[in-house]
């Protein structure tokens, strides 16, 4: 069954909800990064994919509500009853986050994570790019509740139009006279785990951008010292969106990166949509039905299709079968392609991306990666397989921070997953998909 | 006056954990608390999440002390 999607193609207006839009190719999005293309699913979103300034964001939303004393309480037991759940990949309960921060007493740090390390992702820059009033909205909302005294917009460096549009709308808050606390942009180096957490803490406490091992929560003693929040964008939004419909209007819905050969889409899909749904948009008329899927991106886990093609794209409704959108990231991989090969680039770069602090990652990974790179081009011997399995049981879970968790995660899934796949290049040190090219995005020479 | 202490959730007995970051795989823990840590292929050590007492937890106290890095502690939060 096809449910049919209705896309906002940029440029376009909100065209009529329920009128499907004609599915011609979507135009790339000029503000954008390279190759990213922005179409919305009928919800609170989808006001048109183009960007949002103050008086259209005023229209369409309404003015933020106040947060301050029992409007913040109203506005966490309304997260509360709502379940929602951070967006960063953890889905972390974020009323429990926000209790705790309350509880360590207040005058600490709002931070809006958007230092977006994946190259698989697009929504926390899709969102800081069109909706940028909607998530220092939701930012604001948590800084009243929490009595916290600033807000800090957390970017990569190299974002410079995320950046840029950033800056404009504070510009435009300050000209219009919105009443913020002080809200900052900073940004750390273009690395994978700038993004990391306690990395951004860190950082944001004169510290390098690295990860540092914390033994108390930074929503306790996060940044100088003080209670921390730092939550993914997309994260902000939905508590905007919250913020303003309180439990009964609100509609759930999750931002997800569809990632193809050529380009990123990402989709507000609402909890009523399945996998074959996000697919059977476009990408399912060029690759056919996918052989499988990466879910959440580098870190997350590969799963056949067969497993998930019916099932909503609804992290609740995934939980219960095992699986997780992580980041809201999904990789289909056409039934061509060699998913061996795919795990071997990007835990490669992964380990590369090592922080180089804690051993097990520093050389754990490392020769993990070494292992799935021989198992991929064949060269692996069983007694090879052997030892990456014992050698991924030895670091999950080993670092400070959970980046080699991830990697393992990945692994272990691919070992799993493409079974078929594995027994060829171990036995016969052939692939069934020779010559196939890369689907998923990896950055060389991390 | 609420104290920081409140909401968080107390083991009946501490675990012994090792901050990774700290750690460079010296190994004098393995030596002073055998029973509970192990190492890994790399030198590192492993420690099985359990609540220690007894001969274990005093194992764990002088591998505390011991370690140059001062990578160990005990952790009786939930």
């Amino acid at each position: 069954m096809t449910r049919a999607l209705h896309v906002v193609r940029p440029g376009e207006g909100d065209s009529a909800p329920g009128a499907a839009a004609p599915l011609a190719p979507l135009a790339p999005i000029g503000v954008l990064d390279s190759g990213v293309r922005f179409a919305l699913v009928g919800s609170e979103l989808s006001a048109g994919a183009t960007p949002q300034g103050l008086g259209d964001h005023v229209r369409v939303f309404g003015a933020r509500p106040s947060a301050v004393g029992s409007h913040g309480a109203e506005l966490l037991d309304a997260i509360t009853t709502i379940g929602l759940t951070g967006r960063g990949g953890g889905h972390f309960p974020l009323a429990r986050k926000w209790r705790t921060a309350l509880a360590a007493g207040g005058g600490g740090t709002v931070v809006v994570n958007g230092a977006e390390s994946e190259s698989c992702s697009a929504k926390d820059a899709a969102l800081l790019q069109l909706r940028p009033h909607l998530v220092l909205d939701g930012a604001v909302s948590a800084a009243e509740t929490m009595a916290a005294r600033s807000v800090v917009v957390w970017l990569h460096d190299g974002a410079s139009m995320t950046r840029l549009s950033v800056e404009q709308a504070l510009a435009e808050r300050r000209e219009a006279g919105v009443v913020d606390p002080p809200i900052v942009v900073r940004s750390g180096p273009s690395h994978y785990l700038t993004g990391e957490s306690s990395a951004v803490v860190q950082a944001l406490s004169g510290g390098p951008a690295l990860p540092a091992f914390r033994r108390v929560p930074s929503a306790v003693s996060g940044v100088d010292g003080r209670p921390t929040l730092v939550s993914n964008v997309e994260t902000f939004a939905r508590t905007a969106l919250a913020a303003r419909t309180g439990v009964g209007a609100y509609r759930p819905a999750t931002l997800v990166t569809v990632v193809g050969r050529r380009d990123r889409l990402v989709l507000d899909v609402p909890p009523s949509a399945t996998f074959d749904d996000l697919v059977g948009i476009e990408w399912s008329r060029e690759h056919g039905v996918p052989a499988a899927a990466l879910l959440g991106g580098y870190g997350g886990t590969w799963v056949t299709w067969s497993q998930i093609g019916g099932l909503p794209v609804h992290e609740p409704a995934l939980r219960a079968e095992g699986h997780t959108l992580g980041p809201g990231i999904v990789v289909p991989l056409p039934a061509g392609a060699c998913g061996l090969a795919e795990t071997a680039r990007i835990v490669d770069y992964l380990a590369s991306s090592s922080a180089r602090q804690c051993g097990p990652c520093m050389f754990g990974l490392r020769a993990v990666a070494d292992l799935v790179g021989q198992l991929a081009e064949g060269s692996a011997r069983r007694s090879d397989l052997a030892r990456l399995r014992r050698f991924a049981g030895e670091v999950d879970g080993r670092g400070g921070c959970s980046h080699p968790d991830g990697a393992v995660r990945l692994v272990t899934t691919a070992l799993h997953t493409f079974s078929a796949d594995v027994r060829q290049h171990v036995h016969r040190h052939r692939c069934l998909h020779a010559g196939t090219a890369p689907v998923v995005p990896v950055p060389s020479g991390a | 006056m609420r104290t920081r202490t409140s909401q968080v959730s107390r083991r009946a007995a501490p675990i012994l954990r090792v901050d990774p970051v700290a750690c460079e795989g010296v190994g004098i823990c393995t030596h002073l608390a055998p029973d509970v840590v192990t190492v890994d292929s790399w030198g590192y050590p492993i420690i099985t999440e359990r609540e220690l007492e007894g001969r274990d937890l005093a194992q764990a106290e002088r591998a505390v002390s011991g370690c140059p890095r001062r990578a160990m502690f005990l952790d009786q939060n939930l």
